[in-house]
């Protein structure tokens, strides 16, 4: 049987773990309740916001802000960009996490490297937006999601190499050893056996890519001016002469948020631990 | 089927060398195997064979092929991991077969061979399984069918059996024995366990420190060791080493002086030392008798008693506080602090040099 005080502990960490969770999900809350406001309700409500008890709800904020071309082109846009950034940074990124898991260099060893593209993230993003911006200029990328791509991509690289190659050493090198021996070459262990082992690695790694790329306003507030806005920059523009119209801040708040929190709904069942459990040792 | 000829090959690990220049000659279908404490270079000189190791200096030929440049796939090797090295991701079957799949053998085949595999190693109803479904003795199995299936010329086993229970390693190892009947196939196997080492192998190379120590059939190794570290590995409880010193040498006629008052002759050809040194004697725990009367003696005094039914393990301080151990048999009447006359006779002793080398 089971003790009264481990029943009272169990109960006593759950309604810890149901505030925790309504201290940051109750924002959310007040932005949905918000965008279902009219104007005038915004600041009025009493209560807790709650539709029709507290305000009569309607959904002419989210009408009128989806009929907005350009709302409907920084969705796109911000889509675009995200997907192709986290794309096109595991592409180049998990070869060469798993070459500097893998293989030992000669010339600078492997520590080193790994320290190098570490320093990469430690530079302050805003130090680099006038080469970043001269540098597109020159390329003629300003003001395209081309462009936006190239650079996030090389802010998320480092991080991808860095957190990858730590899921590859963590990966038995027996289990490689094993695939060698069975006769495959060094593309096919990686592609066969490394990469299908580090799946949970490999979708939380283009997760935090995505979400990174998704939340990012500098560079795009720097480079993008018509044609390659995205949906934090767009936000960002939700103030006009009368103040922040919070009614549609908050209609768009919910759509930026809507796409990534899908993701990682969908994505969670691959981040799951202990994959590699009954691969070595009995 | 092959064999396998390793000539002055090294190993260095940045600056340290960790295998220094070994030659060896393994015979096709011989079982043969590596042992030695741990770190001795004998999983490395098997991954060297493999391929999984680079190879400093020497050549390796693997039947008359020189596989030194080889992919570890070319050289007809197969490899049983120590941890198993299952994958985790696939069934029993796709492990078995994988090895096969990539060689793109036809699927009718793959499946022929995994069955037939599967049946020698009693996995069948297992075959479905993932590799986290089954317990150590099953993964043993699955980690030997995939090697199996790829009709290798050489099998190479690194420590196979050491994530066992005791009872299972005693199965799997005769079980190993009946396959390397079954295969006739050479197999190279590599253990830290000398009994394993003296059950299974057709040879033994002993390495020490990345050099073979001796080499030879499981009963030459235990009745002529070469030297004292195989003397000392060989054999269970270990031999027992007593500093003597010599008396009196007459042609082939050496006098020691044994710990205490007794002295004891022993006839030598090679008298590579003089009056006065100090050689060391070996003589096996099991070689001691108690109740004999001829031959040489010692006195000690017992320290401890181990009693494991079948046989009785005693630990007995001699004169110089050397602590010698004894086997003798299950109903052995003794008890602590008894001064005990230990008897053996010269058939037994082994002499070993101030170099550490065995003196015949």
């Amino acid at each position: 049987m089971k003790t009264r005080s481990f029943d009272f502990r169990d109960s006593l960490l759950s309604l810890l773990a149901i505030t925790i969770a309504l201290f940051f999900i109750f924002p959310l809350y007040w932005g949905f309740s918000t965008s279902l406001r009219n104007p005038l309700d915004t600041f009025t409500v009493t209560g807790v916001g709650l539709p029709w008890l507290n305000f009569s709800p309607t959904l002419n904020n989210w009408i009128s802000q989806l009929e907005i071309v350009e709302m409907r082109n920084a969705v796109i846009n911000s889509v675009v960009v995200s997907f192709s950034t986290s794309l096109l940074t595991l592409c180049l990124g998990v070869p060469a996490a798993y070459a500097l898991a893998r293989f030992r260099f000669k010339k600078i060893s492997n520590k080193d490297l790994t320290v190098w593209f570490l320093s990469q993230r430690i530079l302050p993003p805003v130090a680099t937006v006038i080469p970043f911006y001269l540098t597109l200029q020159f390329l003629n990328l300003l003001d395209t999601r081309t462009g936006l791509i190239l650079i996030n991509t090389t802010f998320t690289l480092p991080f991808a190499v860095v957190i990858m190659r730590q899921a590859f050493v963590d990966l038995p090198v027996e289990l490689e050893e094993a695939c060698l021996m069975d006769g495959a070459n060094y593309f096919t262990t990686f592609s066969k056996i490394a990469l299908p082992l580090c799946a949970p690695a490999l979708s939380a790694t283009a997760l935090i890519i995505f979400a990174f790329t998704w939340n990012e306003l500098l560079f795009s507030l720097v480079i993008s001016s018509k044609n390659a806005i995205t949906i934090p920059m767009f936000i960002s523009g939700s103030f006009e002469s009368r103040g922040v119209q919070f009614w549609f801040l908050s209609v768009r708040t919910m759509i930026a948020m809507s796409i990534p929190i899908l993701i990682a709904l969908l994505a969670q069942r691959y981040i799951v631990r202990g994959l590699t459990l009954g691969a070595v040792k009995g | 089927m092959a064999e396998v000829k390793l000539r002055g090959v090294k190993k260095s690990f940045d600056e340290v060398e960790v295998i220094h220049g070994v030659d060896l000659e393994i015979k096709d279908r011989e079982f043969v195997v590596f042992v030695g404490p741990s770190g001795c270079g004998k999983s490395t000189l098997l991954r060297m064979i493999a391929g999984l190791e680079d190879i400093t200096a020497g050549e390796i030929y693997i039947g008359d092929t020189y596989v030194n440049d080889l992919h570890p796939a070319d050289r007809g090797a197969a490899m049983v991991f120590q941890s198993y090295a299952l994958y985790p991701h696939m069934s029993v079957r796709e492990n078995i077969g994988f090895g096969l799949k990539l060689n793109k053998v036809p699927k009718a085949e793959i499946q022929r061979k995994v069955a037939e595999a599967a049946k020698i190693l009693k996995i069948e109803e297992l075959l479905d399984r993932r590799p986290a479904q089954l317990s150590g003795g099953q993964r043993q199995r699955v980690a030997i069918g995939r090697t199996i299936v790829r009709e290798p010329s050489v099998f190479l086993f690194d420590e196979p059996l050491s994530n066992l229970d005791a009872a299972l390693r005693v199965q799997m190892r005769m079980e190993l024995e009946k396959l390397h009947a079954n295969l006739k196939t050479t197999m190279i196997y590599v253990t830290h366990d000398q009994v394993e080492a003296m059950t299974m192998a057709d040879r033994i190379f002993i390495l020490n420190d990345g050099y073979v120590e001796q080499v030879g059939t499981p009963l030459e190794l235990y009745r002529k060791p070469a030297n004292i570290f195989v003397a000392g590995f060989i054999g269970s409880p270990k031999m027992n080493f007593l500093s003597v010193k010599v008396l009196q040498i007459e042609g082939q006629q050496i006098t020691l002086q044994l710990p205490g008052e007794d002295q004891m002759q022993l006839q030598r050809e090679n008298i590579n030392f003089k009056v006065g040194d100090t050689l060391t004697l070996g003589i096996r725990p099991e070689h001691f008798e108690l109740e004999q009367t001829q031959g040489y003696s010692l006195s000690a005094t017992v320290d401890i008693i181990e009693r494991l039914g079948n046989e009785t393990y005693i630990y007995a301080n001699d004169a110089n506080d050397n602590l010698l151990t004894i086997v003798g048999d299950g109903e052995l009447d003794v008890s602590n602090k008894e001064k005990l006359k230990i008897h053996f006779t010269t058939d037994h002793c082994h002499l070993f040099g101030r170099d550490d080398q065995s003196i015949q």
